[in-house]
């Protein structure tokens, strides 16, 4: 195993660094929040965008502070990251997630083939946005999901 | 898959946090492993043999009927 040490001030570096762009991206939103007139799209998503950095941030700095003190801590850590049952489980879970999003993004190519051709009713822009978003969003809830009944079954 | 290895950790007065240390995997995996839910890959098999001096077969106990 590398240095669990370098690896582990590595990624409190990053949980930093996260946290800093965060905090840029969360105030350059709340100026254009303020200042753009014209807006193409809403702008809090760049606020939005902003919070999940910063609290990425933090919770990556929170997981390796005690670590970066505790070399027993660090190397447990590492270990527990590259765990082969947590891997496999992970694996499981993505692969199960990633033929649940090929279904739905190939249904929905189905049903806007058909659409276009005028054999089925178009879809509404916002329609869309909510198809899309759960093209997104079940997936992700498959792979967590996936994880819980590995974590129980294995 | 049946196993010794609560019986030969237990033997070397380990604690389970002291085997997952010695063959880096988490305390879980060993928790998974000592109940039979989950199979160690054959690099975890041998690190276990090589651990407890032993063979693979003396800690993993293959049966046709399971597979």
């Amino acid at each position: 195993m590398k240095n669990p040490n370098n690896l582990i001030r590595k990624r409190y570096i990053t949980g930093w660094i996260l946290m800093v762009i965060g905090l840029l991206v969360l105030i350059i939103g709340i100026l254009a929040e303020l200042g753009v007139q014209s807006r193409p799209f809403n702008l809090r998503i760049i606020t939005g965008f902003g919070f999940v950095l910063i609290f990425g941030g933090v919770g990556t700095v929170i997981r390796y502070r005690t670590a970066l003190k505790d070399e027993r801590a660090a190397k447990r850590i590492l270990i527990d990251a590259a765990d082969e049952r947590t891997v496999m489980i992970r694996s499981k879970a993505g692969h199960r997630a990633f033929w649940v999003a090929m279904v739905i993004t190939y249904a929905l190519l189905l049903y806007v083939s058909f659409a276009s051709s005028g054999s089925l009713p178009g879809l509404s822009e916002d329609l869309l946005w909510y198809i899309l978003s759960a093209a997104v969003v079940i997936p992700f809830g498959v792979y967590v999901a996936g994880i819980l009944i590995g974590e129980r079954e294995q | 898959m049946e196993n010794r290895l609560t019986f030969l950790r237990t033997q070397k007065g380990w604690t389970q946090q002291d085997l997952a240390d010695r063959v880096e995997v988490s305390r879980q995996t060993i928790i998974s492993l000592e109940s039979g839910r989950y199979n160690p890959s054959i690099l975890l098999a041998f690190r276990l043999a090589h651990i407890f001096s032993t063979s693979i077969e003396e800690i993993f106990i293959y049966s046709e009927e399971e597979q």
